[in-house]
C-alpha cells in the first residue's frame, strides 16, 4: 500500500472512532440545548398562550428576535401553522 | 430630618387626598429656593402637580420656577413608545402580510396588566439614574399607596425575572458549548462523512442579542433597586393626616417599605386644626384629632414626625406653597429626636 494511502485509512479510522463516541451524546445534547431554548422561547411568548407573565414588557422586546424559533417548534412540533389565533408567523 | 434635602432622591407618598402633591411641591420649591436644581416628578397616574402649580406641566420638562423643573410622568405615552419600538423591530424581520397580526398582537400587549406600571417604573428608573447629571435633588410625587409599594417592589421582582432568564441563556449557552466540543472535524467530515449536517446550527449573534438585551435589563434594576434601598441617595416621607383610614394605611405601607429596604426618613402630619381655630364643632373635631394624633404618636413613634396645620383656603400657585414651605423648615430642623 502507497504511502499516502496509509495516511488515508488512519485518518478515516480516526474519523470514525470519534464519531462512534461522540454522536450519540452529540444528540443528546443538541436536544438538550433545543429543549432548553424552546422552554425560553416559550417563556417569552408565555402572554399570548394565556400564562399571565409580569414581564411581559419586557419580554415584547425579545419577541422579534425569536420569531423565527418560535416558527420552527411548531412546525417541529408537527403544527403546519402557528397555534396561537392572533399570532401568525406563516 | 433637617438631613432631608442632603438626599439626592426623595419620594413623598402616602394614601390618596392627605396632600402628597402640596408636601412634595413644597419640599422642591424649598429646595430649589435655596440654590438646588430640582427636578420634580409626579408618578401618580391622575397628576395634579400642575393644579397646585397653577400651570401647566406635562410629559415633557416644565420649568416651574428658576431651579425647579416638574414633569409628570406619562405612562401611556411611554408604554406606546416602547410598543412602537418593538412592532418596527418585529416588522423588518417578517413578510408584509404579518403586519396586521403583529399590529393586533402588541395593541393587545399595550392594554396587558402591567404594561403600564413597567412603562412608569422604567421612566423612574431611567431618571434616578440619568438625573444625577442634571439636578441636585430628584422628589417624586407618588401615587397614592398601593401603586406606589408595587411599583417599588417591581425591581426586586423584575431582577429576579431576568437572572431567571439569563440563567436559561446560560444553561442553553454551556449545551452549546458541549455540542462545540463534540462537533465534527469539519475537514474530515468533508472527505469521509456519510451522514447529513447538523440540525440547529446555533445561531451566535442572535444569541448574544438576547443576553445583551436580558443584561441591559438586569443591570437597569438592579442600578434602580441599589438606589431605592441606599439610606444616604433615597428617603421616603410617609404623609399622614389625623384620620383613621390614613393611620390603618400608612401603618399597612411603612411595614411594606420596609420588608423593601426602602429608607423611610419620616412622616408628615398634614392637615391638623390650628390651634386658634374657634366653635363649638371646631372644638368637637380637635378633641377627635387629639385622639387620632395620639394614635399616631404610639404607632410611629419610631418615625421622626413633622406637624403641619390646616391652611384657611386652598393651595393654589407658588407663593402658597413657599408658605408651607417655611412652616415645613421649622419643623423639619426641629423633627430629629424620634419617639
Amino acid at each position: 500500500m502507497a504511502w499516502p494511502d496509509v495516511r488515508k485509512t488512519l485518518r478515516r479510522g480516526a474519523y470514525l472512532a470519534s464519531e462512534f463516541y461522540h454522536a450519540p451524546y452529540r444528540g443528546a445534547v443538541a436536544r438538550a440545548k433545543r429543549d432548553e431554548d424552546d422552554l425560553f422561547m416559550l417563556l417569552v411568548f408565555s402572554e399570548m398562550m394565556g400564562i399571565p407573565n409580569p414581564a411581559t414588557y419586557y419580554t415584547l422586546e425579545l419577541q422579534p428576535i425569536l420569531l423565527e424559533r418560535f416558527h420552527t417548534w411548531h412546525t417541529r412540533m408537527g403544527m403546519e401553522h402557528s397555534p396561537l389565533d392572533d399570532f401568525r408567523c406563516c | 430630618m433637617h438631613r432631608l434635602l442632603d438626599h439626592r432622591i426623595i419620594f413623598v407618598g402616602g394614601k390618596g387626598g392627605v396632600g402628597k402633591t402640596t408636601t412634595a411641591g413644597a419640599l422642591a420649591l424649598m429646595a430649589a429656593d435655596a440654590g438646588r436644581t430640582t427636578l420634580l416628578v409626579s408618578t401618580d397616574p391622575a397628576h395634579s402637580l400642575g393644579d397646585v402649580f397653577d400651570t401647566r406641566v406635562g410629559s415633557t420638562e416644565t420649568a416651574l420656577s428658576p431651579h425647579l423643573t416638574g414633569l409628570e410622568i406619562d405612562p401611556e405615552g411611554e408604554a406606546a413608545r416602547h410598543i412602537d419600538t418593538v412592532k418596527a423591530s418585529m416588522k423588518s424581520l417578517v413578510a408584509p402580510k404579518m403586519y396586521d397580526a403583529i399590529d393586533r398582537q402588541l395593541e393587545l400587549a399595550r392594554h396587558s396588566p402591567g404594561t403600564m406600571e413597567a412603562a412608569l417604573l422604567e421612566r423612574m428608573a431611567d431618571l434616578m439614574t440619568d438625573a444625577k447629571r442634571r439636578f441636585d435633588l430628584l422628589i417624586f410625587d407618588t401615587a397614592p399607596s398601593g401603586h406606589t409599594i408595587r411599583l417599588l417592589s417591581l425591581p426586586e421582582m423584575m431582577a429576579a425575572w431576568s437572572d431567571g432568564m439569563l440563567g436559561y441563556r446560560d444553561r442553553s449557552r454551556k449545551l452549546g458549548n458541549v455540542l462545540t466540543a463534540l462537533s465534527r472535524d469539519q475537514a474530515a467530515e468533508d472527505e469521509f462523512g456519510m451522514l447529513g449536517h447538523a440540525a440547529d446550527a446555533p445561531d451566535d449573534s442572535r444569541d448574544g442579542r438576547i443576553q445583551d438585551m436580558l443584561l441591559a435589563r438586569r443591570r437597569k434594576f438592579h442600578r434602580a433597586r441599589a438606589l431605592l434601598t441606599d439610606p444616604t441617595v433615597t428617603a421616603f416621607l410617609l404623609v399622614i393626616t389625623a384620620e383613621r383610614l390614613p393611620i390603618l394605611e400608612s401603618k399597612k405601607t411603612l411595614d411594606l417599605l420596609r420588608r423593601f429596604d426602602v429608607p423611610v426618613l419620616g412622616m408628615i402630619v398634614n392637615r391638623l386644626l390650628p390651634a386658634n381655630a374657634e366653635g363649638a364643632f371646631l372644638q368637637e373635631r380637635r378633641s377627635q384629632e387629639h385622639q387620632y394624633r395620639d394614635e399616631i404618636d404610639r404607632t410611629f413613634s419610631d418615625l421622626p414626625r413633622v406637624y403641619l396645620e390646616l391652611l384657611p383656603h386652598d393651595v393654589h400657585g407658588i407663593a402658597t406653597l413657599r408658605e408651607i414651605g417655611e412652616a415645613l423648615a421649622t419643623q423639619l430642623a426641629q423633627a430629629d429626636a424620634p419617639g
